[in-house]
């Protein structure tokens, strides 16, 4: 098709602001599905996704439309992942596109994923279209909303498209505006193949599948091609659209988007935000923005039965080839055995991976405390990076200790400042912005090491602002701390896997409140169970689960044995969700104890 | 039709009736009108026919039960009709145990004597508690003294092996209350105590309350486990010292006034149960459990219309046979075998963990609870069953 009835766009948004609705009411629109064919999102493919409500996976579909002038268009919606922690791969799909929509809740305005994706988007100069959802919402003011688009991200909402992605109302304007102000791509066809990968999976038929917007050049059916950053060379076995039906091409030119099938094993060797180019005639150079994406949170992985050691690995690796933004590698603890370090790019992310480890793989796991990766210089001048609490060097050893930072963007209704302004203090955050985005309406701009906000930063944050601020935050960069290890020993026993790493003004309170909530998760047992927290084998606070001393059943029941045998089944159940460390029985969740302390 | 069956068991007869319901009550029993009995009886009569008929007619019955419910309510006629049937289609053993379960306070005279002519020779008596407030605490509609004139009018009709229950942890109980309530289950002179503690979950309303930290049914007054673990120490100690000895978890006894129904349970003996709610276990030709409805519509339907109401069987499998052996068995002050590997490697390696943490001990080359393991028995007796589980 010629490039100039093509328009490659996607759609950003706060979460729950309406852009899966929003997407399918294009979709149906368009007629690339009937209204009868459609499931709720139908984008957002993933059992998870659909309970969650967000976008895990970036997706690409091609919509025909014709258009008020009569004309035929190629629409190419490429949908992106919806959470900060997926920021890179939002950013190299707003990178496979020359337009956003800006979808904005009526009733909400501005949230923090607004301004952050709206900025993604803007950098990597998009057209960008406000989309003013859910207009029909009793509380819906689109004028104060438009306000806030241009008062806090500087764009022109003079023109923003008034919607209800629920009831269809103003869909037609969204696609005259697609169609309209964004610019159709540029690029040559015929100059040497540059295409950007933005996604990759797996499929078990047909190996690693990526997806990628065409930026010059031309792809066809046989063509060797290679991946500039790993120089690995394939060659095109199909490529295909999606309809959202996959409908197989014979090429891709410069301006589209399409899948490419290429026998490629492993994910990993098709890394986001690669280049795709033509191995007999190359291009000079690869896109820009290419990254290595590094994860930022890290916790151990164990199963709670330790035969399941080999399943776990199995599991890992098959999620690996699916998901190459985590990483694993065997460690082993003295109180948990054998496990894996994983690392992965944010809390979502490792909850995610979490969770369809369970329920894909039906493995029982204990999750340690989440953490970052520190840089240590140790006096002898080693260099190491740390992301296990466990491999910290003896604080003698250790010269200088750098955390990651991050910078944070928050916004929230004013009521809630003192609580947030409190939070972000005690988290040992830098304020670096105060914006009123209106009359009661907050946007604060913090630096904060990261260790804080993985442990229970947005849960409070949440609570504070009675749910209504929002968040986004990236990585800005290491600083040196004040850091050591709290230890926790249970029967007197360190355990290895409650150890943290966190800023020695915090220790003393957090064993404090760790010690005593660990006494609450630890049932009581045959024996008084000393807790102790620890820092350098100084014991800064202690608690005691005192002995159990009745755990039976008397009764007789005329003989009634199934009921015994039920009670004495549920103990049993309950007590393979327990690990034995020496002669005590801690649960599960306790390993996550960091996470539920109150301060 | 009679496929061999077993020729010798145990007779449970479950009357579901009673005057008030106890809040402590978890049992499929419930306050129903008198007008009821009458039927009741008419249709568990007919109950023990059709077992009788099913594999066990001419069995020999080497105890009879008669639980509750209270018992000791129903009405001498239909009394009589159930004591007809059983000798209609069952053997009785010669010295057989007979025993009746009584509320104090429903032993008039003439059913005194009616429970002996029908060769009644064992009562066991709720007392539950011989301090008023508590009794009154959990709607028990007797006194202390009530239960101590039932007791002297019992031995003077003539039955004198007597069984008192006993439960620690009732509303407002105090360790002087405990200690009183004692003293006096000493003083009767009885046979048989049974001690059993209260029970807190959701099948009781007071265990409800308690769960739900509400304050109804006294359920603020309810003791603590610690105090219940102690109180149930002080009773083991106490009647020991006066020579009623602890033979099971709540069961003590002078030596021969074991109840010999009670004791078939833990040694997997076979038994029939009759009446709602009912459970019986079964060996010949081959082992089995199996229970009767416990609502008492769908209990006598199917007997009006001449069918056993019981539910379908459940076979054991040699591991869940294995299973029970030892959670039954452990029940006992005589424990049970040592077990072997490699047939029993589950067992073998809980009875070295047990043994190791001293919830065990070795008894006559067997093992059995401790003290402390009978308090915590739920924790031993769960590592005896296997995995996968046998049943559920």
């Amino acid at each position: 098709m010629d490039r100039q009835f093509i328009r490659n766009f996607s759609i950003v948004a706060h979460i729950d602001h309406g852009k899966s609705t929003l997407a399918d009411r294009l979709l149906e629109a368009t007629g690339a599905l009937t209204a009868r064919e459609m499931q709720h999102q139908v984008l957002d493919a993933m059992d998870l996704e659909r309970e969650r409500g967000i976008t895990i996976k970036a997706h690409a579909v091609r919509l025909d439309y014709r258009a008020r002038d009569g004309r035929q268009y190629q629409l190419n919606l490429i949908d992106t992942p919806g959470h900060v922690d997926f920021s890179y791969e939002v950013s190299r799909s707003l990178a496979a596109c020359e337009g956003a929509l800006l979808v904005v809740d009526a009733a909400q305005g501005v949230e923090a994923q607004t301004v952050a994706n709206a900025y993604l988007a803007v950098n990597q100069h998009l057209e960008v279209i406000p989309v003013i959802n859910k207009v029909d919402l009793p509380s819906a003011d689109p004028a104060r909303v438009k306000e806030q688009i241009e008062n806090v991200i500087g764009l022109d909402a003079s023109h923003a498209v008034l919607a209800s992605a629920k009831t269809g109302l103003g869909t037609e304007d969204v696609l005259e505006a697609i169609v309209h102000r964004i610019p159709p791509p540029a690029g040559d066809a015929e100059a040497p193949l540059q295409a950007l990968l933005f996604d990759s999976w797996f499929d078990p038929y047909r190996g690693v599948i990526i997806l990628v917007r065409v930026v010059q050049g031309r792809l066809r059916v046989g063509q060797k091609i290679r991946l500039m950053s790993n120089r690995e060379t394939f060659a095109v076995e199909a490529l295909a659209v999606r309809t959202p039906k996959t409908v197989p091409v014979e090429t891709l030119s410069a301006g589209e988007v399409g899948l490419i099938v290429a026998n490629i094993k492993r994910v990993a060797d098709a890394q986001i935000g690669d280049t795709v180019t033509d191995e007999a005639a190359p291009a000079s150079a690869p896109l820009a923005g290419f990254e290595e994406i590094k994860p930022m949170v890290f916790a151990g992985l164990y199963p709670v039965e330790t035969d399941q050691h080999t399943e776990l690995r199995e599991a890992l690796e098959k999620l690996r080839l699916n998901d190459s933004s985590f990483f694993f590698e065997p460690e082993s603890s003295a109180a948990l055995g054998f496990g894996f370090r994983c690392g992965f790019l944010g809390l979502l992310h490792m909850e995610i991976v979490q969770e369809r480890l369970e329920r894909e793989f039906n493995l029982d796991l204990i999750v340690t405390a989440p953490g970052v990766r520190y840089l240590v210089e140790k006096r002898d001048g080693e260099r190491l990076e740390v992301n296990n609490p466990e491999k910290l060097p003896p604080p003698g050893d250790i010269a200088v200790i750098e955390e990651p930072i991050i910078t944070a963007t928050i916004i929230a209704n004013d009521d809630a400042l003192g609580g947030i302004l409190k939070l972000c203090e005690d988290k040992r955050g830098v304020q670096k912005g105060f914006e009123y985005l209106g009359p009661a309406r907050v946007m604060l701009t913090y630096e904060l090491p990261l260790n804080e906000v993985v442990l229970d930063f947005y849960d409070k944050l949440k609570t504070v602002s009675r749910g209504y601020a929002s968040l986004d935050y990236h990585l800005s960069g290491y600083r040196a701390s004040d850091l050591v290890k709290l230890d926790i020993l249970v029967a007197g026993d360190p355990v290895d896997a409650l150890s943290i790493i966190l800023h020695r003004d915090n220790a003393f309170e957090r064993g404090r409140a760790l010690a005593a909530k660990m006494k609450e998760l630890i049932p009581r047992q045959q024996f008084e169970v000393p807790i102790q927290a620890a820092i350098g084998g100084k014991v800064i606070a202690r608690e005691t689960v005192r002995a159990v001393r009745k755990d039976v059943l008397a009764k007789c029941y005329g003989g009634d044995i199934t009921r015994k045998r039920k009670l004495l089944e549920k103990q049993k159940e309950g007590k393979k969700r327990m690990k034995r460390l020496g002669k005590v029985e801690i649960p599960q969740d306790a390993f996550l104890a960091v996470l539920k302390v109150e301060q | 039709m009679t496929a061999a069956g077993d020729t010798a068991l145990g007779l449970y007869l479950a009357v579901p009736f009673c005057r008030s319901k106890c809040t402590y009550c978890n049992f499929a029993s419930q306050v129903f009108a008198p007008a009821r009995y009458a039927e009741y009886c008419e249709l568990l009569a007919r109950e023990l026919a059709l077992a009788a008929a099913d594999g066990l007619a001419g069995a020999t019955l080497t105890s009879i039960y008669w639980g509750g419910g209270t018992p000791t309510l129903l009405p001498a006629a239909g009394f009589a009709r159930i004591l007809q049937a059983i000798g209609d289609h069952f053997t009785l053993a010669p010295g057989l145990e007979h025993t009746v379960e009584a509320a104090p306070g429903t032993l008039p005279p003439e059913r005194l004597d009616a429970l002996a002519a029908g060769g009644v020779n064992r009562l066991s008596l709720g007392v539950q508690s011989f301090a008023d407030a508590e009794l009154r605490a959990v709607v028990r509609l007797h006194r202390a003294a009530t239960a101590r004139d039932d007791l002297a009018r019992a031995r003077a009709a003539g039955i004198a092996n007597l069984n008192l229950d006993l439960i620690a942890g009732l509303p407002h109980q105090t360790e002087s209350s405990w200690q009183a309530t004692l003293d006096a289950a000493l003083e009767a002179e009885v046979a048989h105590v049974s001690v059993y503690m209260l029970e807190v979950d959701d099948d009781s309303r007071l265990g409800a309350e308690v769960l739900a930290s509400g304050s109804r049914y006294h359920a603020a007054a309810v003791p603590g486990d610690d105090f219940i673990a102690a109180a149930y120490e002080l009773a083991c100690e106490r009647l020991e010292a006066a020579g009623i000895r602890q033979y099971e978890i709540s069961n003590f006894a002078r030596p021969g006034g074991e109840s010999r129904h009670n004791l078939g349970y833990w040694l997997r003996r076979p038994y029939l149960g009759a009446g709602l709610d009912a459970h019986s276990f079964l060996t010949a030709p081959r082992p089995r459990r199996f229970a009767n409805p416990d609502t008492l519509e769908a209990y006598l339907a199917p007997l009006r219309a001449g069918r056993l109401p019981r539910s379908a069987p459940t076979w054991l499998t040699p591991q869940a046979e294995r299973e029970e052996r030892y959670f039954l068995g452990l029940r006992r002050n005589a424990g049970v075998g040592m077990p072997h590997e490699p047939d029993e490697a589950t067992q073998a390696a809980a009875a070295a963990q047990h043994l190791a943490d001293g919830l065990l001990e070795r008894r006559h080359g067997g093992i059995a609870l401790s003290a402390q393991g009978r308090l915590l028995a739920n924790r031993v007796l769960a590592d005896f069953l296997e995995t996968p589980l046998a049943l559920s």
